[in-house]
């Protein structure tokens, strides 16, 4: 019994600060947007409206505003392709980038790598702030002058306000450089972790960098593939603080700059008109495709296998 | 080695080319940023003409002067303390947590481990947007009705929620981390007599220093790139939000802009020089689970 | 360390998941013995000793030291010192408050413990060693600090988890006659967890061999090693280990018929084959226990394979119809590859073993 207790000590000495931070700021918070998603909700007047219930209503306002709304609309269409292709510029973009430093020298190969993990280190208003310029729709912007020095155009172009490709290739573009570290690093590790036997015997019977790669690297990594790809896409799927600054400097259109994380957010804590109530109805939503990508994730890469059980029974 | 050496050198230059290649409009947004902050004009239209060396908008910017004309002051040095504040706060708060409770699950047999393990990876995939609706209501229901510790609170509140988006990620990351550590390291003090908490404190923490400093070094640049945060919860200005304030506004000079942009980036690059290693191991270290 | 520490392991049972690594284990280690389990990997000998430990917990039996059943005894209030394989040196803490580390624990005043790291620092001849960290020292050196960590606070039993595999070979040697010293200058109870069959032969006073999970034999080592309960013993123990060849006993003659050869049943077997009504069993014998013959004899007739010479001696491989037994030959002899030779047993040290359950026939009955 006294052993028992001890152990309970222990447990609790290690494991409450984070029980206390995952309560309060995971399991609290999401009762909390459940319950605002059946209030009426508005400009965070919490006196007024925190025991106005609505039952369904603001699900019901997103169903017709799915209907008919042209601007949200807009907005799920850019979440679908937003997501689809960054998606894919991710996953292969950072298995090009793995293969391409595993077969050079190790001095140049670390340091592409940590190139590209400069999108992911910087802060988020530095990064958006070089495409900002770089995208920018006067003179300033660099695209626009080598366009114009080029003998492209003639006239600047403000690129992001072009509906839809202009504003989907900025936030793709920016999006999947941050994105391409991710797979980038995960895929040198696994690759890292061949046997370089197999590798170097495929070279003395002859084969080719490309043959290796498709033959012999790429099907030892499926599973680092699958990976990446279902993470990435819940990742894709729930960021904004890129976008947000994108679409708040008005570097890229309002409606197809947004995707549903950036309405969810933006519908909560963006300029003028807030409404949490419709913002939390979506957040919910959000969360339940969350929440099932999540587990299909766990069970598709058998996540539970790889948890090893602890040694001794003391 | 992971390849032949007799392999013709040749290929692997034309592999680096393309890599270069590719990485060259990251290569010059970066760099135009920085030289800009050094210029009288913005060279982002990659004018060379628009290039005059000048120290003018670091001086400026460490004056806390946002425009050429006119008397807007804003106190850069307060901005960036308070960015480190926060920097610090997130980093603090989610390397105690996780150096806990990443020693419990990679080491301590309990029921409910795996659905612990588990939560985490969820909470790590979960839409941090649809949380930040619900820790916005917690934070308005919550905030001090007197004056004098509502700045306090909001940055004790911004560290602790900030922090918390770290936790799943960066648990999963220590526990990694001390999952490398042979068993018979803690045998040997539960056997001379340790308790847990003792075998931790003493033996284990010394022993993954590196791992440690990995997830500090993490979770500092996740609260000092933060802008969602910051701009939502914290009553001052951090140099996210002054950035973010300042693009648009008519009385900014845009290589003042660039200045400060660069200052916000120094981290990075230090961290880049210094700590290389322990940045792309960090990664895989998390990842590997 | 005056108190008699009998350890006595009573069925002890151990089970991970699915896995039984323990199978119903009881076995007395008597005061002052120096006890080797010996068995290859993967046999549970370690998480036999992890188990006396108080690391693992049995699922079933109980554990004794002495006259105190210390089963559900938390590891810290069993007083056993155990020397791990990698010797799991703290490498933050240099050797002095690596050695020191389990009186800190036990709140020892500072004084005394400085007394007692000298002590047994000197008594391991590492006195001069103890300002330094373990990365600075040999293999040789750490693992003296690891037994003196194990030591110092006098512990009732010294637990040993092949401490010498990390060693090269010639050091290893070294260590081993000078570990079996210490262990009874100090006459301490010590268990000895190891693969390697010389070392427990060299070092054990008695040696429990383990496989899967079960012991085979507890014997000293002349037990062991040349009267094998099983074939798995004769097997495991002595290098090159025990031949083994089928053979047919014809009870009526009272010959044993290998592979076409015919050799007398040994005088200490034939009451016994006779009383088992046995017909096919194994025949056991050392290589040193055999001699190669040019000229015809009683004994296996075969034709050389090969052979190694080693020195001192060589190694003959032989054939016999299509069995190869090695058998040791002295230096001077030069055989040629294919020659028929005979190869003559010396009767009194065969074993016989049942060919089914491969236990030798003494145990049998």
């Amino acid at each position: 019994m006294n052993v028992k207790r001890e152990k309970l000590t222990t447990l609790s000495f290690f494991l409450s600060p984070m029980a206390v931070m995952v309560v309060l700021f995971y399991l609290v918070p999401l009762i909390m947007t459940v319950y605002i998603s059946f209030t009426r909700m508005r400009n965070w007047n919490v006196s007024k409206y925190l025991t106005e219930f609505v039952g369904f209503y603001n699900y019901h306002r997103l169903l017709y505003m799915f209907q008919h709304d042209p601007t949200f609309k807009a907005v799920l269409l850019t979440t679908v392709v937003f997501v689809g292709i960054t998606l894919i510029i991710n996953v292969f973009g950072g298995l090009a980038l793995a293969l391409a430093t595993f077969f050079i020298e190790d001095k140049p190969a670390s340091a592409f790598r940590l190139l590209w993990l400069l999108p992911r280190m910087s802060p988020i208003a530095v990064y958006s702030l070089v495409w900002y310029y770089f995208f920018h729709g006067s003179e300033i912007g660099t695209l626009n002058s080598i366009l114009m020095k080029l003998g492209v155009i003639s006239q600047p172009i403000p690129w992001g306000q072009i509906v839809p490709w202009g504003a989907w290739s900025i936030i793709i573009f920016v999006n999947g450089l941050v994105g391409v570290s991710f797979g980038m690093i995960v895929f040198t590790s696994a690759l890292n972790q061949i046997p370089k036997e197999l590798v170097i015997a495929a070279r003395v019977d002859g084969a080719s960098s490309w043959q290796i790669s498709r033959r012999i690297l790429i099907p030892m990594i499926r599973w680092h593939l699958l990976y990446v790809l279902t993470w990435q896409f819940l990742s894709l799927l729930t960021t904004y603080p890129h976008l947000f600054l994108l679409v708040q400097w008005d570097l890229v259109n309002g409606d197809y700059g947004t995707t549903l994380a950036l309405y969810v957010f933006n519908t909560a804590f963006g300029m003028g008109e807030q409404d949490q109530g419709l913002a939390a109805a979506a957040a919910v939503l959000l969360s339940v495709i969350g929440i099932i990508g999540g587990f299909v994730t766990l069970k598709v890469l058998k996540f539970e296998r790889m948890m090893k059980r602890p040694r001794g029974d003391f | 080695m992971k390849d032949v050496e007799t392999r013709p050198r040749r290929y692997s230059r034309v592999i680096i080319l393309t890599i270069l290649l590719a990485s060259l409009p990251l290569i010059v947004g970066f760099s135009l940023l920085v030289i800009s902050s050094f210029s009288t004009e913005m060279v982002t239209n990659l004018n060379p003409s628009s290039f005059h060396l000048t120290l003018e908008n670091w001086i400026s910017v460490f004056h806390g002067k946002l425009a050429t004309t006119g008397g807007i002051r804003a106190p850069i040095l307060r901005i960036t303390l308070n960015t480190l504040i926060v920097a610090l706060g997130v980093a603090g708060v989610v390397t105690a947590v996780s150096a806990l409770a990443g020693y419990s699950l990679s080491r301590v047999n309990f029921r409910g481990r795996k659905h612990m393990m588990i939560l985490l990876l969820v909470l790590h995939a979960f839409p941090g947007v649809a949380l930040i609706v619900g820790v916005y209501l917690l934070y308005r229901l919550t905030f001090p009705q007197s004056m004098d510790i509502v700045r306090l609170y909001s940055f004790m509140y911004v560290i602790f929620a900030r922090a918390a988006l770290e936790i799943p990620m960066s648990v999963w990351l220590m526990k990694g981390f001390f999952d490398t550590i042979p068993w018979e390291f803690e045998w040997s003090g539960i056997i001379d007599g340790a308790s847990r908490i003792t075998v931790w404190r003493k033996i284990m923490l010394p022993l993954i220093k590196p791992g440690i400093l990995a997830v500090a070094l993490f979770a500092f640049l996740a609260g000092w790139q933060d802008i969602i945060y910051v701009r939502t919860f914290l009553i001052d200005q951090t140099l996210a939000t002054f950035i973010e304030a300042n693009i648009e506004a008519e009385f900014s000079h845009m290589p003042m802009i660039a200045a400060a942009g660069t200052l916000y980036l120094l981290p990075t690059i230090i961290f880049f020089i210094t700590a290389q290693q322990l940045l792309l191991q960090g990664y895989s270290g998390g990842i590997k689970g | 360390m005056i108190e008699m520490v009998r350890i006595i392991l009573d069925s002890i049972t151990k089970k991970f998941d699915d896995f039984i690594a323990l199978r119903n284990i009881s076995l007395k280690i008597e005061d002052k013995e120096f006890m080797a389990l010996l068995g290859p990997s993967g046999s549970g000998k370690s998480t036999l000793l992890y188990t006396i430990a108080g690391i693992y917990k049995p699922t079933g039996g109980r554990i004794y030291f002495g006259d105190r059943d210390i089963t559900d005894i938390p590891p810290k209030d069993r007083n056993v010192g155990l020397v791990f394989q990698n010797w799991a040196l703290y490498p933050h803490m240099k050797v002095f408050d690596n050695i020191a580390f389990p009186l800190e624990l036990r709140k020892v005043p500072r004084q005394e413990i400085t007394v007692k790291v000298r002590e047994v620092a000197r008594m391991l001849h590492i006195e001069d060693l103890l300002d330094r960290y373990p990365w600075q020292l040999s293999g040789g050196q750490q693992q003296r600090v690891a037994i003196a960590r194990a030591l110092v606070k006098e512990p009732d039993v010294l637990l040993l988890d092949e401490p010498l595999s990390n060693l090269d070979a010639l050091l290893r040697i070294e260590v081993r006659a000078e570990l079996k010293r210490l262990q009874k200058e100090l006459g301490i109870t010590a268990i000895y967890v190891t693969h390697d069959q010389a070392e427990a032969l060299a070092m054990a006073d008695r040696i429990a061999v383990i496989r899967e999970g079960k012991i085979l034999q507890v014997g000293t080592p002349d037990d062991v090693y040349y009267r094998p309960k099983y074939r798995f013993v004769g097997g495991f123990l002595g290098n090159p280990p025990m031949n083994f060849v089928d053979a047919e006993v014809d009870a009526e003659n009272g010959y044993l018929n290998v592979y076409g050869s015919r050799i007398p049943v040994p005088a200490q077997y034939r009451e016994l084959v006779e009383k088992l009504g046995i017909k096919e069993v194994l025949l056991g014998f050392r290589p040193h226990d055999a001699e190669v013959l040019r000229e015809k004899r009683e004994g296996l007739a075969g034709e050389v394979y090969s052979f190694e010479p080693l020195g001192r001696e060589q190694i003959v491989t032989v054939s016999v119809d299509g069995a190869f037994v090695k058998v040791f030959a002295p230096e001077g002899e030069h055989f040629s590859f294919g020659e028929k030779v005979t190869v003559e047993l010396r009767e009194d040290r065969i074993v016989l073993f049942d060919k089914k359950t491969e236990k030798a026939l003494e145990f049998l009955v």
